[in-house]
């Protein structure tokens, strides 16, 4: 497809010809300068993938992939000063004839680089990732406009956040869905669901229809919540209704408020696991099911959940080469594993991705597979594939959870932070509360509204399948540290936390401690997400006992202030003689002018000794307060004080003399 | 089943704490028991470590000057190096008030010797007055504190698990069960904020400890400060800027009021993004000054309000407890006892609760 590389064709991509995208009505807008080619349906950011481009810039000697968790923010390049209007690229639309510029600084382009840029078009948006500001997403520091939109407001439009706007509509409850992506209805399909349950798409239809009817339910799509507090949600809007796309920041006010924020998932430890070609195995789903967009042809991928091969099943059916499935779990057994056998996919269990580089001709990436059970690990033949998508298990999103001081605790059986007690108002659904099934999410939404309107608890089920037929997740899978590869990061988000290695030995290092950290990942500068925690725990360097109390604590908050947190601490006038000094000098000391035998300006706080002999503060006799029209007010001991006897102000390498002139009088002070 | 008499129990996760503790096994070769675990590495420390203080107070200064050598020494043998950094912080003030005291600090610090000065006018910003107090000596928790396990060890100070049976009597002794052998103890010492506000009953809560709501913040890095570490009078806020740039915040108030505040401190040249943020409750005393000792004279030994220089005091305080501090130590002990009376104003010092 023209200008579209990554963009799958229409006749070929089966499932993944993309639901949101309308291939007749094709569209142009510029990024940076560049023209990109899309569709009617695109987003900025799936539009710029089609075309391309799959990298951020560089980090260090890292390329970062581009991603709907790792994208820059855009802003109309006509307000390109006026960054309060910044854009999300995930979440904004493409418009024709649009023109966006990104925030960050770029990095420089070398003579070669520029040469290699009229030669191919580049594939990097080529930010400058070491600047502090590369990903900041301005937004995060504006105050909201105050509104009361509902009386429950859900943050997530997910399945169990539709059933929970369903239940609280049919409680009689005005409620807001919010939602961060263009449309309701999150990940259910990837996930599938178990025998006896209620299919995916049938229960979205009937939410969705649910809510349709229901006059009190109002849903807000492209409206992403980055902040809260008991009773209140701050969101950055995309207004997507008009010719060009506008943001603004709302503090949404309710008394009652569901998170139903899914999950984030987990990327596995390896060398090169934000490489360009690397994607997680929703962000591949989302992609190629809305926007047909699939970079490559062919794909590897390395999972520890049974997700990886529903993708790859539909991979194959939109043209796909999958060579090989990888997976940590040594014996995995699922439905789904059944099925890709049948698709002919070669399974390698026990096995994990021990580093990522990128291809040296061409693109794409050569991957080091690794055989690791029980301890023994042993290095396989390494594959050159265009596209490597991965899995490491599944983090409930707990972000918006610990930033309102809601706890969390490590469940070191799923490996992953779990929920635990909570703010009132506030209640979790679906992934987030930590469910697994499908049933179970759609359960959790009316059992949230039974908790938030104080009903009976109602129990939520969880269907579970025998292990012996459905693996259950895997821990993330973690591979030895390679030696000289690219970096390894923690997340695939932000937070753009590089695994800790251990530091060489260097000259200076027999001089015993002087070359000690002064920091470690649990209180370090830097924000940590729950899966950062979570791999924190997996490599040891969080304990498991804490990782709760570090998720809260490292959560990249953004405080929502009131307009009295706002107001500046009032500060009373500074009073003639302050607590501290009283009774310094005795309980009668009094207050006195004094006048220095030269014109010096003797400096309030002083002390004054009897003399210029005398050094010792402990024997001070009074203290210099402050200079008014009348001279220099000091406070002196009551013995020593009276009029005409001298004194001698220490100052820093000088004793200046003064002259005590008089009491200073009461009804000034 | 046998009773292991122990000296003292010290519950206190604080440098100041486990210094203490290490300094009553070793020094002083008492049997000592501590509950209280290290923070580094595990979550954001509230707390920094000073070798000076915004202090106006003769006698405070005399023995923080007598002390802090002893203190840096004995970290230094433990921690090594990399335990601590030599910095000059500033003091500073925004308001009259804290204006006024800065002059106070400065002055009584010059004159026991430390070099006090004036920051250049405008150079913290308009109408914003400073003192650098010269050559402080700061504490590196995350290499002090894992050194100072092995030195507790060394020393013989047995830990108590945070979960371990325990029960403190009147009169300030303790039982407990460790390694399912109950323990005598015959002290107890509550030894940071967090200890006092677990075990000091609220009927027997002194009139001169008060509660405060206290946020640390750290944000991810940012600028340079005009100082590493930097204290704020006005409010009673710290600032270290650590060594990748980020910020170790700590203020009044719940964290969304400390944090448009330390926005408004630090103001628009500084983006201010959490990398972390947690709020407890810290003690004031009432009249700015330290409080120990035990409430009416018999109950847990109480050590509040130490600020900044506590770990500094260790020595010091080690020594009072075990009845062999020197006059000028017993003097300013003697008169910072916790059950002072709040009228009494023969201590009060910059800090006072409000």
């Amino acid at each position: 497809m023209r200008g579209q590389p990554n963009r799958l064709a229409a006749e070929t991509a089966g499932p993944f010809s993309g639901s949101a995208i309308d291939r007749r009505q094709p569209l142009q807008f510029r990024l940076d300068g560049r023209t990109i080619a899309g569709f009617v349906g695109d987003t900025v950011l799936s539009a710029v993938l089609a075309s391309g481009i799959d990298a951020v810039g560089k980090r260090g000697d890292s390329t970062l992939a581009l991603s709907p968790r790792f994208a820059p923010a855009i802003i109309p390049a006509a307000l390109a000063t006026d960054t309060q209007r910044a854009l999300a690229m995930e979440r904004t639309p493409a418009k024709d004839g649009a023109d966006y510029v990104t925030l960050a600084p770029r990095k420089r382009q070398v003579l070669i680089d520029g040469l290699r840029r009229l030669a191919s078009p580049s594939t990097t948006l080529g930010l400058d990732l070491d600047h502090p500001a590369a990903m900041r997403q301005p937004w995060l520091t504006i105050a909201g406009v105050a509104e009361t939109p509902a009386q429950l407001i859900v943050v997530g439009g997910g399945i169990a956040g539709m059933a929970a706007a369903v239940a609280a509509a049919n409680a009689g409850l005005s409620v807001l869905v919010l939602e961060a992506s263009p449309r309701l209805g999150g990940h259910a399909r990837l996930f599938g669901t178990l025998e006896g349950e209620e299919a995916a798409d049938a229960s979205f239809v009937r939410l969705g229809a649910a809510i349709a009817s229901a006059p009190n339910v109002t849903t807000l799509t492209h409206a992403a919540a980055f902040a809260l507090r008991p009773g209140v949600v701050r969101v950055h809007i995309t207004d997507v209704s008009g010719p060009t796309p506008t943001a603004h920041v709302v503090d949404m006010h309710a008394p009652h408020i569901v998170l139903a924020t899914g999950t984030t998932e987990r990327l596995p430890l390896f060398a090169g696991n934000r490489l360009p070609g690397a994607v997680g195995v929703r962000d591949a789903y989302d992609l190629a099911e809305h926007y047909g967009v699939w970079c490559g042809q062919s794909a590897v991928f390395a999972t520890a959940s049974s997700a990886a091969y529903r993708l790859a099943m539909l991979a194959r059916d939109a043209g796909i080469a999958v060579p090989r499935i990888i997976d940590a779990r040594p014996q995995p057994q699922s439905r789904f594993i059944e099925y890709s056998k049948a698709y002919g996919m070669t399974l390698a269990a026990g096995t994990i991705i021990a580093e990522a580089r990128r291809a040296s001709q061409g693109r794409g990436l050569s991957i080091t597979p690794q055989l690791a059970v029980d301890g023994f690990n042993r290095t396989e033949p390494g594959m050159k594939v265009d596209r490597l998508v991965v899995c490491g298990g599944w983090q409930p999103e707990l972000s918006l959870w610990h930033m309102a001081g809601g706890n969390s605790q490590w469940n070191a059986q799923r490996q992953r932070l779990e929920a635990a007690n909570g703010p009132d108002g506030i209640v979790l659904a679906g992934n987030a509360a930590g469910h697994l099934g499908h049933q179970a999410c759609l359960e959790s939404g009316q059992a949230a509204i039974d908790a938030l309107l104080g009903r009976a608890p109602r129990s939520v089920s969880e269907h579970g399948v025998d292990p012996i037929y459905e693996t259950p997740d895997a821990a993330t899978p973690i591979a030895p540290i390679a030696g000289a590869g690219d970096s390894s990061f923690l997340d695939g988000g932000r937070s753009c936390i590089e695994r800790p290695t251990p530091t060489p030995a260097r000259r200076h290092d027999w001089i015993k401690g002087a070359s000690a950290p002064d920091w470690s990942l649990a209180d370090g500068p830097h924000a940590l997400g729950a899966p950062d925690v979570a791999a924190g725990v997996q490599l040891r360097e969080i304990d498991p006992a804490h990782a709760g109390r570090v998720a809260q604590q490292r959560v990249p908050m953004v405080t929502i202030a009131t307009a009295a947190d706002r107001a500046p601490t009032a500060h009373v006038s500074a009073p003639l003689v302050p607590d501290f000094l009283t009774d310094r000098y005795g309980s009668d000391a009094g207050l006195w002018l004094i006048k220095p035998h030269d014109a010096r300006w003797l400096e309030a706080g002083a002390l004054i000794q009897p003399n210029s002999d005398v050094s010792d503060p402990a024997a001070a006799v009074g203290v210099v307060l402050r200079h008014n029209k009348d001279g220099c007010i000091a406070l002196l001991r009551a013995g020593f004080a009276q009029a005409g006897q001298t004194a001698a102000v220490c100052e820093p390498g000088r004793a200046t003399p003064v002259r005590v002139l008089s009491a200073y009088p009461a009804e000034q002070v | 089943m046998t009773h292991s008499p122990v000296d003292f129990l010290i519950i206190g996760a604080t440098p100041l704490a486990r210094l203490l503790a290490g300094l009553l096994a070793s020094t002083h070769g008492k049997s000592v028991l501590l509950q209280g675990e290290r923070a580094s590495g595990l979550r954001l420390s509230h707390d920094l470590d000073l070798s000076v203080g915004a202090m106006t107070r003769p006698e405070s200064w005399a023995l923080l000057r007598a002390t802090a050598p002893e203190a840096t020494r004995l970290i230094s043998r433990i921690g090594k190096r990399a335990a601590i950094a030599r910095l000059d912080p500033v003091v500073f003030a925004d308001h009259p008030a804290g204006q006024q005291a800065l002059g106070h600090i400065r002055h009584m610090a010059a004159a026991h010797g430390v070099a006090a000065e004036r920051t250049p006018l405008n150079y913290l910003g308009a109408g914003r007055q400073g003192v650098v107090l010269r050559d402080a000596v700061l504490l590196r928790r995350a290499a002090l504190e894992p050194a100072l396990d092995g030195w507790l060890e060394q020393s013989g100070v047995r830990q108590l698990p945070a979960d371990a049976s325990l029960h403190i009597a009147r009169d300030g002794s303790a039982e407990a069960m460790l390694d399912n052998k109950p323990m005598t103890i015959g002290q107890t010492i509550l030894a940071d904020d967090d200890a006092i506000l677990a075990h000091l009953r609220d009927s027997a809560w002194p009139a001169l400890l008060h509660r405060q709501n206290m946020s640390t913040i750290l944000t991810e890095p940012t600028l340079p400060l005009a100082a590493p570490v930097m204290c704020q009078l006005d409010d009673g806020v710290l600032l270290h800027q650590q060594a990748g740039g980020g910020i170790l915040a700590q203020g009044p108030g719940d964290i969304a009021a400390f944090s448009a505040m330390l926005g408004n401190l630090l103001g628009e040249k500084h983006t201010i993004e959490h990398a972390g943020q947690t709020q407890s409750v810290r003690l004031r005393t009432s009249d700015g000054a330290p409080a120990l000792g035990r409430l009416h004279g018999t109950g847990a030994d109480i050590l509040a309000g130490f600020g900044c220089i506590g770990a500094f005091l260790a020595p010091a305080i080690a020594r009072w407890l075990t009845g062999t501090a020197n006059a000028a130590e017993n003097a300013w002990f003697g008169a910072r006892l916790i059950n002072r009376g709040t009228a009494n104003r023969s201590v009060s010092d910059i800090g006072a609760a409000r």
